[in-house]
């Protein structure tokens, strides 16, 4: 209960002379706080990686004959200093969105495409240009690019978009990124597998359904987490193919 | 105590108020997003949408953390009453820089799809069955809905408008919107990061205000139990001789009611402990230019008949008296707000001016 010796604040009056010391350094403390907090906070982000879009490379034109997975490759024939004949191109349109109504016409046949690299160590992919300008059937024999099976594999790792896993976004992969995962995958840009064991050397893998169809709905659950899969690989030229059996996917911890 | 509905009714206490609360909030921002970066010495930066967002969700928490902290620091020691004055500017504060938290993530990870932004934060991520990649976002959403639903209501008008216990009940959820907070947040980077400094502040924020409101609640109900009157028609308050001009003692009634007795140049007079504002507690502020001020936000009501000096219409309920010696009686039954009671002489008071 309230006594003399007291002092008694009321909002449109002067503050009492007593409450002054203390509400001086309430503000001390509350702007020294939150600027330590900010300072504590900025400092504990962890490091996003190093995927980025390489427009630093300028846009890149090759030609190689297209493949679907289904999602769209693109198996290199005749390349250029950055992408090597021989390399496997996944291919993605803008934002999240994919290329397939471009190059189901021009499947197994040769084709040019243009458009801007991302870059995430081993891991790369293409970000085709609006249109014909992006994809568009080459002149020349289709030679003969040959899939080589590497049998079942048991999995451990992550299932993400490859996109944003490759530059599109830095953090690109992880549980508070998962629902942006979720949505470039219903998009149909190529999921990508980050093995934590290299599979004939190499630790990221193109994912698909068990019969060549697209990322089953069950694993959209799955997205983001570290799991354990199974499932038959492929070798397309440098890339990995991985036909996920869905009946297999456990969570891990 | 408005009769003309402004949108703020400013004064130096709330000027400054405002000043330190944006100066904190600004130099948040700055330092998580201009000087930490340097520091962090990353090969490539994260992205700034991401980063952007990230600092304002943060600063959110860390506001929406010291906010809920003032009330139960305020009840365990007056002397913080001071800042509960324009604990609302501070609230509304809060439900701008929440906002454009949302914003940033929006427009970034749930943007450049074919299908709208808004309803793709909807349907992206539809784990509702499972711990592990939980859509947390939903939590955000339903915080952010009830940041903004009180901040909306925060002016006085629609404290009158739906009435003052209405309007308290509404804004009770600031509670859930917390905890809702704290589960985005437990649900989401949380899980997903290497670094475990902001897990330490996350759950030292969360221990605080859980902690602090607990200890104000033990420390009402011993307060309570000493105040709580027997199931009689006159209560005793307590002995002139324990009252001091120009304050008041309180009574808590058998019904759930407050009564503040006040003792005005040796004169007794009795009115709800509840201000008409915001409930506040009439009983511990005190009389100043012959009115009883309230401690939270200094609305006035004359002591005699519970009214607000005009041109201010507020009214609170009075309640009868009678001296037995030097014993103060208080009726139980309140009278209709704004009645007027004639001040009982305090008896061996009668000298006092
Ligand atoms: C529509 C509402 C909201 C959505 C969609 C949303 C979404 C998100 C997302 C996606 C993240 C993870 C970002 C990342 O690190 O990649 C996040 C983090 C966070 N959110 Fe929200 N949020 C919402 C509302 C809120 C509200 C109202 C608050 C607090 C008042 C809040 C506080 C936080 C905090 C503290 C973090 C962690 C920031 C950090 O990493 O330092 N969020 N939110
Ligand atoms: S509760 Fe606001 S002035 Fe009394």
């Amino acid at each position: 209960m309230s006594d003399n010796d007291k002092p008694f604040f009321v909002g449109y009056l002067p503050t009492p002379k007593a409450l002054r010391g203390l509400l001086l350094a309430v503000c001390v403390l509350f702007i020294s706080g939150l600027s330590g907090f900010g300072l504590a906070l900025g400092v504990a982000q962890d490091d996003p990686g190093d995927g980025a879009f390489r427009f630093d490379y300028g846009r890149q034109t090759v030609t190689g004959v297209v493949e679907l997975t289904p999602y769209p490759l693109l198996r290199v024939t005749e390349g250029n200093e950055r992408i090597p004949a021989g390399h496997t191109l996944m291919l993605a349109g803008g934002g999240k969105t994919n290329v397939e109504s471009r190059a189901i016409p021009l499947e197994g046949q040769l084709a040019q495409v243009s458009g801007t690299m991302l870059q995430r160590g081993a891991l790369d992919m293409l970000q085709l240009r609006g249109g014909a300008n992006g994809i568009s059937a080459a002149e020349g024999e289709v030679p003969q690019i040959e899939t080589v099976p590497l049998g079942r594999w048991k999995l451990a790792g992550e299932i993400c978009d490859g996109k944003c896993l490759a530059g599109a976004m830095r953090p690109g992969r992880g549980l508070a990124h998962k629902a942006c995962a979720n949505l470039c995958l219903l998009g149909k840009v190529p999921p990508v597998f980050v093995s934590t064991q290299p599979v004939d050397g190499s630790e990221f893998l193109l994912v698909t359904g068990p019969n060549g169809e697209h990322l089953p709905e069950k694993a959209y659950h799955y997205v983001a987490q570290f799991i354990s899969l199974e499932g038959d690989v492929e070798r397309r030229g440098d890339l990995l193919v991985l036909r996920m059996d869905p009946d297999t996917l456990e969570v891990l911890d | 105590m408005s009769v003309k509905y402004i949108p703020v009714q400013w004064n130096t206490n709330k000027y400054i108020y405002d000043a330190v609360m944006l100066l904190g909030v600004a130099l948040f921002l700055y330092v998580f997003l201009y000087a930490a970066p340097d520091i962090l010495s990353h090969e490539r930066p994260i992205n700034s949408q991401v980063h952007n967002a990230r600092a304002f969700g943060a600063c959110a928490f860390v506001m929406l953390t010291v906010i809920l902290c003032i009330g139960p620091l305020a009840r365990l020691d007056p002397r913080f009453l001071p800042l509960l004055y324009n604990r609302r500017h501070f609230g509304v504060m809060t439900t701008f820089v929440a906002i454009t938290h949302a914003g940033y993530i929006v427009d970034w990870y749930f943007a450049f799809s074919s299908s709208n932004k808004y309803e793709a934060l909807l349907f992206a991520n539809t784990s509702y069955s499972q711990l592990a990649g939980f859509p947390f976002e939903a939590f955000g959403i339903f915080a952010l809905f009830i940041l903004i639903v009180l901040a909306a209501t925060s002016h006085d008008f629609w404290m009158k408008f739906l009435s003052p216990p209405l309007w308290k009940r509404i804004h009770y959820l600031i509670y859930p919107a917390y905890l809702s907070v704290v589960a985005h947040v437990s649900f989401g980077i949380l899980q997903d990061q290497q670094n475990h400094v902001f897990t330490g502040i996350f759950m030292g924020g969360a221990v605080l205000v859980g902690g602090l409101h607990l200890m104000a609640a033990l420390q009402e109900r011993r307060a309570d139990q000493a105040l709580l009157a027997p199931t009689t028609e006159w209560v005793h308050v307590c002995d002139v001789s324990e009252m001091k001009d120009g304050f008041a003692k309180i009574k808590l009634l058998a019904g759930g009611d407050r009564v503040a007795v006040y003792l005005n140049a040796g004169k007794l007079s009795a009115i709800s402990n509840a201000c008409a504002h915001q409930n506040g507690p009439l009983g511990e502020g005190k009389i100043i230019d012959c009115l009883v001020t309230c401690p939270w936000h200094g609305f006035q009501y004359d002591v005699a008949s519970g009214r607000s000096p005009a041109p201010f219409t507020e009214k609170v309920p009075t309640y009868n008296l009678k001296t037995e010696g030097t014993a103060v009686l208080v009726d139980v039954k309140a009278n209709p707000p704004g009645t007027y009671v004639e001040p009982v002489p305090a008896p061996g008071q009668e000298g006092i001016s």
